[in-house]
């Protein structure tokens, strides 16, 4: 075998800052959030101080009594308070003039469930720090249950698939888009696939947290209890965005643009095809699915402004 | 209106939610979190209104639920902050996992709880059920007798929280309705003599705090003796927290002139054979009845708790020692034990402070009203043990035939 | 110690009249404690009020059973038994009418200052807020208060036209108070 010595991909441009992480972080196999827990800080820089609490993050983040694996300041709180202790942070710093990147690190589980209500209330105080949702949709750290952004026929080990049951019997909650109208400085949708356009999407929020709150859902496939393999994920990250599963957008003060055009989405199928989650959805579960995507779709392009008012794009 | 000294201080005729407001103002807090609900409500209102005159100078949060509130406050309290918040009941339930989380991370936040019964039955109404609840949340807690001692124990509860040598949480109690809207002559010290009295902090050695670019982990995965070490250092703050309150008070009473007595205040027990052991508003009430029957030749006397966590055990065995009977008032219940929750723990003393029978008092619950007559039913009982009568363990006194 | 039971409605101003009469108490070197007994808080529901005054700290924080004067905001109340329940011998009464009584309503009621602070205040205030005119009635009947600490009080709790206008509500209910005894 012979290494040709390539030119680095320009998203290495935006890697302004050393890497805060020891080597060899515990996360599952394949699983791109060490990625990205690794890419926030390298792009947002050294007055970072972060929050985050029980999740599939926090072994790496809070650290153990045998020390911790990353050299960043940070608070291990409660899921149910993460954006208040956010909120404490950024307000103290703000008041004694400390130049600071206040992260608010969380899965979905925290961010769209049992951490709602406080997230959703920081938002509408406008509170100065950046909110970052890794969505994996489901409670992965404690063994795959269903979260509210766990996608309609999705199995998990509380939407198990069996004689009675089918996978998640309900639509999923669309987060990302809940957060930008709370018409907040700015709120994006981010992926692993997309690198560049993530590392664009951070620094605009911390741009924009000068001016308030901030927050990015960044989609974080989990080979582990998707099924898929662990090589798979940004795959699975491109193909998200190329069925419109996961579209890549960002709102300024509530106002929506997209970021990546999908001028021919391919059909959903092509998606739930490379993960077992789905792997007991029918013909019926599959349209079913297709028609979530297209119908939040429709929303964004509505919103957008990228179609006649009421119009469907294909 | 006119003080002794306008500089010195301000005579008020203030409620005590006011004058919990107005000790926290004076405090000057960094930020102060709040979200309402009755009783407490004025103590934000009037917070809210310090901060639009411009005498209070904080980062204010209204938050969206009591739970944000703790939350919001230990984070500022961690980036270094003087914090302050308030609650009563329900919302003091609904900050619990946040109030460990403020104890267990030794963030020195100071909070008053206006006590109110608990939700089941929804009462809007007094009632210890709240402070009680949280007893074992690490927490050191406090119960104020009226209006004044509001004000000058959430002075006390800052030199106390964030004494070097403590670092624990502090929650100040007092009574909803009956303390809450209760107006009364305060004497309102200046900021002055307030940042006189905490000076003393500013020249402790300085406490870990978060803060960007300086590698701190705060609220880490602790177990086995990670945990156990941590565990027992909070533990043993609590106990130095006894004899640091005493004298905190001490020292307060030097300087403002009203001192309590420290942990316990102790009221005509001097040759008394019959004790009461109370805590907040009620104990105005039980003095007048004292003083009566001392007037009756009933050697009588109260001793009046101060401080429930950490419980003053060594001060009540000293003071409870040989007397002939001694009884308890709960404003709250023991569910599962016998008696009220006071009670039980004086109780657990008694082979120290030897000989007493000890009798179990329920009243108060829900806005009954402790009134002199209970008072009396309650001497009568203590007498007639003292006597070596049979007497109930437990009396519900609020309760009516 | 003199203990008072004032009996209103919502939006009479009677817990702020319990307060303002403490801190008048407080200004002439008594202690004053007042408190309300409300259950849930809106206007037109029926409001107790509790003030205790003496010379030495008032300690007790129950309600009153056994008032020396009982203030009536509320006209309706006049005739309600509850408001007399447990009145002290030689008790005093100040209360918000239009028509004197007839009849005695309560044996142990001695004096009575009848004032009618729904019209002094309408005409003074621009509506039925009766508080500060029966704080005038109060001084005017029972005598415990000077005029002058009531109207330095007043300046806590009220600014500007507000404040001429209640000051004015106090000194006619002072005048104004038609005393007279059983």
């Amino acid at each position: 075998m012979t290494e040709k010595k390539k030119k680095l991909s320009k998203v290495f441009d935006y890697l302004q800052y050393d890497d805060p992480y020891a080597g060899g972080l515990t996360f599952c196999a394949g699983c791109p959030l060490e990625s990205l827990a690794r890419f926030v800080p390298q792009v947002l820089g050294d007055d970072i101080v972060i929050t985050g609490t029980p999740s599939c993050s926090a072994p790496v983040l809070l650290g153990q009594n045998i020390g911790t694996w990353h050299r960043m300041p940070y608070y291990g709180t409660l899921m149910t308070g993460a954006a208040a202790n956010a909120t404490g942070l950024a307000r103290m710093y703000k008041r004694k003039g400390i130049k600071n990147t206040v992260v608010c690190f969380n899965g979905d589980g925290t961010a769209s469930d049992i951490g709602f209500g406080n997230l959703s209330g920081a938002a509408e105080r406008n509170e100065p720090f950046i909110y970052i949702c890794y969505d994996n949709e489901g409670y992965m750290n404690t063994g795959i249950q269903r979260s509210s952004t766990t996608p309609a026929g999705a199995r998990t080990t509380t939407s198990p698939v069996g004689r009675m049951t089918h996978g998640k019997d309900v639509t999923s909650k669309n987060l990302p888009l809940l957060m930008a109208m709370h018409k907040v400085p700015y709120a994006a949708t981010a992926t692993m696939s997309y690198l560049e356009d993530l590392a664009k999407k951070l620094l605009k929020a911390k741009e924009k947290k000068e001016e308030g709150f901030c927050y990015l859902h960044v989609f974080c496939p989990c080979p582990t209890g998707w099924g898929v393999p662990t090589d798979g994920s940004l795959d699975l990250c491109r193909m998200a965005v190329k069925t419109n599963f996961f579209p890549l957008w960002e709102a300024e003060n509530g106002e929506i643009r997209f970021t990546r055009e999908v001028n021919k989405p391919k059909p959903i199928g092509e998606y739930t095809k490379l993960i077992k989650k789905f792997e007991h959805l029918d013909e019926q579960g599959v349209a079913r699915l297709q028609k979530d995507v297209d119908f939040n779709h429709s929303i964004l392009m509505r919103l957008s402004g990228s179609c006649e008012q009421g119009g469907r794009h294909d | 209106m006119q003080a002794r000294s306008e500089q010195d201080a301000r005579i008020m005729v203030i409620t005590g939610n006011a004058a919990a407001a107005y000790g926290a103002m004076l405090c000057r807090p960094d930020v102060v979190a709040t979200y309402p609900i009755t009783p407490q409500t004025e103590v934000i209102e009037k917070l809210f209104e310090f901060a639009a005159s411009g005498e209070l100078d904080a980062e204010m949060v209204p938050v969206e639920g009591e739970n944000s509130a703790m939350n919001v406050v230990t984070a500022a309290s961690m980036a270094g902050g003087r914090v302050f918040t308030a609650t009563s009941s329900w919302g003091l339930a609904f900050m619990y996992d946040a109030m460990l989380a403020a104890s267990g991370t030794r963030a020195p936040v100071v909070m008053v709880n206006v006590n109110r019964e608990t939700p089941g039955i929804i009462a809007v109404s007094s009632g210890q059920q709240d402070m009680i609840s949280t007893r074992d949340s690490g927490w050191i807690q406090l119960v104020a007798e009226d209006c004044q001692e509001i004000l000058d124990q959430v002075l006390m509860a800052y030199r106390l929280a964030e004494d070097h040598d403590i670092q624990v949480p502090v929650m100040v109690n007092y009574d909803g309705f009956y303390l809450s809207y209760l107006a009364g002559k305060v004497e309102v010290p200046s900021k002055k003599r307030v940042s006189d009295f905490l000076a003393v902090l500013n020249e402790q050695p300085k406490r870990q705090i978060l803060l960007p670019g300086q590698p701190l982990g705060c609220g880490t995965h602790g177990i086995l003796q990670g945990f156990v070490e941590l565990r027992y250092k909070h533990v043993q703050a609590m106990e130095r927290a006894k004899a640091a309150f005493d004298a905190i008070d001490q020292e307060f009473a030097s300087q403002f002139g009203r001192g309590y007595g420290g942990q316990i205040e102790e009221y005509r027990t001097g040759d008394a054979d019959i004790v009461l052991v109370a805590s907040g508003s009620m104990c105005g009430t039980i003095k007048t009845v004292v003083d009566r029957k001392r007037e009756q030749g009933l050697p009588v006397g109260l001793v009046r708790l101060r401080m429930y966590r950490p419980f003053p055990s060594e001060k009540l065995t000293q003071v409870l020692k040989d007397r002939k009977a001694v009884g308890v008032v709960d404003r709250s219940v023991g569910f599962g034990i016998q008696g009220g929750p006071i009670y039980s723990e004086v109780c657990s003393l008694s082979a120290k402070f030897g000989g007493a029978s000890v009798l179990s008092f329920i009243d108060g619950l829900a806005n009954t009203d402790v009134t002199s007559d209970h008072v009396e039913q309650m001497l009568d009982l203590l007498s007639a043990a003292a006597r070596g009568e049979p007497c109930p363990q437990v009396t519900w006194v609020c309760m009516e035939e | 110690m003199i203990e008072v039971r004032f009996h209103g409605r919502g939006g009479q101003g009677a817990v702020m009249a319990s307060r303002i009469m403490a801190n008048a108490f407080v200004r002439i070197g008594q202690y004053g404690a007042s408190f309300p007994m409300f259950g849930f808080e809106r206007r037109g529901a029926p409001v107790t009020a509790f003030g205790r005054f003496d010379a030495n700290p008032v300690r007790e924080k129950t309600q009153i059973y056994h008032p020396d004067i009982v203030v009536v905001l509320d006209p309706s109340q006049r005739f309600f038994e509850k408001v007399y329940s447990g009145l002290k011998s030689h008790a005093v009464l100040v209360l918000n009418a239009a028509l004197p009584f007839e009849t005695q309503p309560h044996e142990n009621l001695e004096t009575a200052g009848i004032v009618n602070a729904d019209q002094i205040s309408i005409e003074e205030v621009g509506r039925a807020l009766p508080n500060t005119c029966m704080l005038g009635a109060f001084a005017a009947t029972t005598g415990h208060l000077p005029l002058e600490s009531l109207e330095a009080a007043l300046e806590d709790y009220f600014q500007g036209s507000r404040l001429k206008a209640n000051v004015r509500c106090l000194r006619r209910g002072y005048e104004e108070a038609a005393v007279g005894h059983f």
